[in-house]
């Protein structure tokens, strides 16, 4: 039991070095970006991996590589939060050079119609095809069902981060009710035919 | 997300400038759109990162059960407690929660949903019935993560979609960030405030990205759930839903209402620990209890797994009828079995609560400073709109003392309805804010009325339950809020003393 206790803090003691090293690299590679960068950025994703899989030793595949995950964003964090630059209110700001959001001509109508096309219609295409999976795919009744229905935000999501950004709205409209036909008609038309 | 940086971007970019800014005003529209909802939906979900603490702090005098049960103990307490739903009406399902390391409490419930009575109970270490929960605040918050207090179809449709807006705008958010890597570490405060805020809001928005994500797809999974089983139905199972869920869920109870005998649920642990030696009692959900067609379905847990508990099902006579899969079975099992915990952060003890706790606060902070980053872009082109610097400043920080004051009404045991309490707070908060000279000003007053209102809350839990604390967890409970309090008056305090 001691044995097992050392073991599990010496892995998870060593993921958390490992993922602070990984985390420094890149750190020094992006900041200070030194001749040998991309070799300092590999070094740096490596360390990190190492850290992650220094994690699923002691624990569980799963359940170490949840808490790697963790203590990889909160590290990252520290190493963010050490490293501010605090600046004067005194001093002028800086000319922004950043890209500025697309400015578009909108009304009510294509407002509505961007919406119902982003939270309607993207929806009713992402269930339909996650319904297709989990119907037609040629898995355990779990695989199908879950991974049909995690299909669903995720392409729903897609669907609406794309139909916000694309200003026409007719190919949006095109191409979501194509996949819809196509995910319906997998998942209906075997019941109704047969 | 706000790209503003001060050196001029490569003239060779992964993404092109037009890409970049198309998918900055989906993000922005999209960010708009859903902004209350998702900060609201965020904050209440930190803040249940730490349910089962808060529910015994609000219930200080519960007993504590801090050693493992044994089968016959669990058995005695189905037979203690089908004798009060008996007594009650409400002998229909009945589920027990046993304690664990994290939460040393053990809970039963039951309800008979045609009779619509319902009871829950804490157990103490002798087995019997030593107090009903009471903790309305921890459940007000519950409701408000997952339902927002709606009707439960609605609610849940509507937090699901939020989930969805959220892990859209994540999608969106990386896709207009061009320089993600290069300014991975840049964080700069003070001086121009649009950049301070774009910087805030990309680096906790990247570094925190796999939690975000989990949290979101999970989110917007277990809220779309209802709906996506319906759909589902329809398509395979003869509309009907029961079926559905019973495919992913287990089996569900016979219609056979001949009266039989309760299951003997400790021989059923039992025959679990004789395969996995090392697995431990967490729950029993009893359906159609002390009937010929009831089943059960056992949660018990093997250290090492990030689910909750797997589940083996029994019928009433301790034939075992399979299992849930959801330790070591296949994929779909393990995701499945994973969800919720990874949702809700509640698989490791405190240490995962507590990144959990800072992670949710991470993202409740994109949720805001997204907005506000909107807005002081609006100011920046000469298009201020003060209204709505208002209203989202009140909305901001009119959660964290709306979520105060309902605590406060919680435990003064009036009875008054904390949705009602909430609404009126955030509604008063707006209203501040237009009283009050500048947005600035609101803010920092909102700001200290919350401090102000969480103190309150530990002062009079302490007055309320002198003498009668029986679980230390308050204490904790306590001294996290009086923290809290003094991390949200801090910066105003010291920014008051320092000389202009």
């Amino acid at each position: 039991m001691g044995f097992m206790l050392s073991m599990t803090f010496l892995g998870t003691f060593c993921g958390v070095v490992l993922l602070a090293l990984g985390v420094l690299a890149l750190r020094q590679c992006w900041l200070r970006r030194p001749a040998a960068g991309l070799f300092l950025a590999a070094g740096g994703w490596l360390l990190v991996l190492a850290g992650l899989y220094a994690f699923t030793r002691p624990w569980n595949g799963v359940l170490g590589t949840a808490y790697g995950l963790l203590a990889f964003s909160i590290i990252a964090y520290v190493v963010v939060a050490v490293g501010i630059e605090i600046r004067s209110a005194r001093r002028p700001a800086p000319i922004s050079r950043a890209l500025e959001p697309e400015d578009r001509r909108t009304n009510w109508l294509r407002g509505t119609a961007k919406a119902f096309l982003a939270i309607v219609l993207a929806g009713f295409t992402s269930i339909g095809l996650g319904l297709a999976f989990a119907i037609a795919m040629p898995f355990a009744t779990h695989e199908r069902i879950v991974v049909g229905g995690l299909l669903v935000p995720i392409l729903w999501g897609a669907g609406m981060a794309w139909t916000l950004c694309d200003a026409k709205l007719v190919r949006a409209t095109i191409v979501l009710l194509s996949a819809s036909a196509f995910g319906y008609g997998v998942a209906f038309l075997p019941k109704v035919l047969g | 997300m706000d790209t503003r940086t001060e050196t001029r971007p490569p003239k060779r970019q992964f993404l092109s400038a037009p890409f970049v800014q198309a998918m900055l005003a989906g993000h922005s529209a999209l960010g708009i759109a859903f902004a209350a909802l998702i900060y609201i939906v965020c904050v209440s979900g930190t803040v249940l990162v730490f349910l089962a603490e808060l529910q015994r702090w609000e219930q200080p005098d519960g007993p504590v059960i801090s050693a493992e049960v044994t089968p016959e103990f669990v058995a005695d307490v189905l037979a203690t407690v089908q004798v009060q739903a008996r007594a009650e009406g409400a002998a229909h399902d009945i589920m027990l929660v046993g304690p664990t390391a994290h939460t040393p409490r053990f809970a039963a419930f039951y309800h008979d949903d045609d009779a619509g009575v319902d009871g829950d109970w804490l157990i103490d270490a002798e087995g019997l019935l030593a107090a009903p929960v009471e903790a309305p605040w921890a459940e007000f918050l519950a409701e408000l993560h997952m339902e927002l207090h709606l009707p439960r179809t609605w609610g849940l449709l509507l937090v699901g979609l939020t989930g969805v807006a959220l892990l859209s705008s994540l999608i969106s958010g990386i896709l207009s960030h061009p320089r993600v890597f290069k300014d991975a570490f840049a964080l700069r405060w003070g001086g121009s405030r649009r950049l301070q805020e774009a910087d805030l809001h990309n680096r906790l928005g990247v570094w925190g990205l796999p939690f975000h994500v989990v949290v979101s797809l999970s989110g917007a999974l277990l809220g779309l759930s209802t709906l996506i089983i319906g759909v589902l139905a329809l398509a395979a199972y003869e509309g009907n839903s029961e079926k559905a869920f019973a495919a992913i869920l287990g089996p569900m109870a016979r219609a056979d209402k001949s009266p039989a005998p309760l299951p003997d649920l400790a021989s059923m642990i039992r025959q679990v620990q004789a395969r996995s030696p090392q697995a431990r009692f967490v729950s029993a959900n009893i359906q159609n209890v002390g009937t010929a067609g009831q089943v059960v379905h056992l949660g018990m847990k093997t250290p090492g797994y990030l689910p909750m508990a797997n589940m083996y099902f029994f019928d009433g006579a301790a034939r075992p009828l399979g299992d849930g899969g959801l330790e070591t079975g296949t994929v779909g099992q393990q995701i499945l079995g994973a969800l919720q915990p990874l949702h809700f952060g509640w698989f490791g003890g405190i240490l995962v609560k507590l990144a959990y706790g800072a992670l949710g606060l991470a993202l409740t902070v994109i949720a805001y400073n997204g907005v506000t980053i909107w807005l002081i872009r609006r100011r920046d082109k000469g298009r201020p709109a003060e209204r709505l610097e208002r209203i989202w400043t009140a909305l901001g920080w009119g959660q964290p003392l709306a979520f105060a004051v309902t605590a406060a009404v919680s435990l003064s045991g009036e009875e008054i309805s904390l949705p009602a309490v909430y609404l009126a707070t955030v509604g008063v908060a707006i209203a501040a804010a237009f009283a009050i000279r500048s947005v600035a000003a609101a803010g920092t007053a909102l700001r200290l009325a919350s401090a102000v209102s969480i103190l309150g809350v530990v002062v009079l839990h302490a007055v309320s339950w002198a003498g009668q604390v029986t679980d230390p967890m308050a204490h904790f409970v306590n001294a996290a809020l009086l923290l809290i309090a003094v991390v949200l008056a801090l910066p105003v305090i010291l920014r008051r003393r320092k000389p202009a």
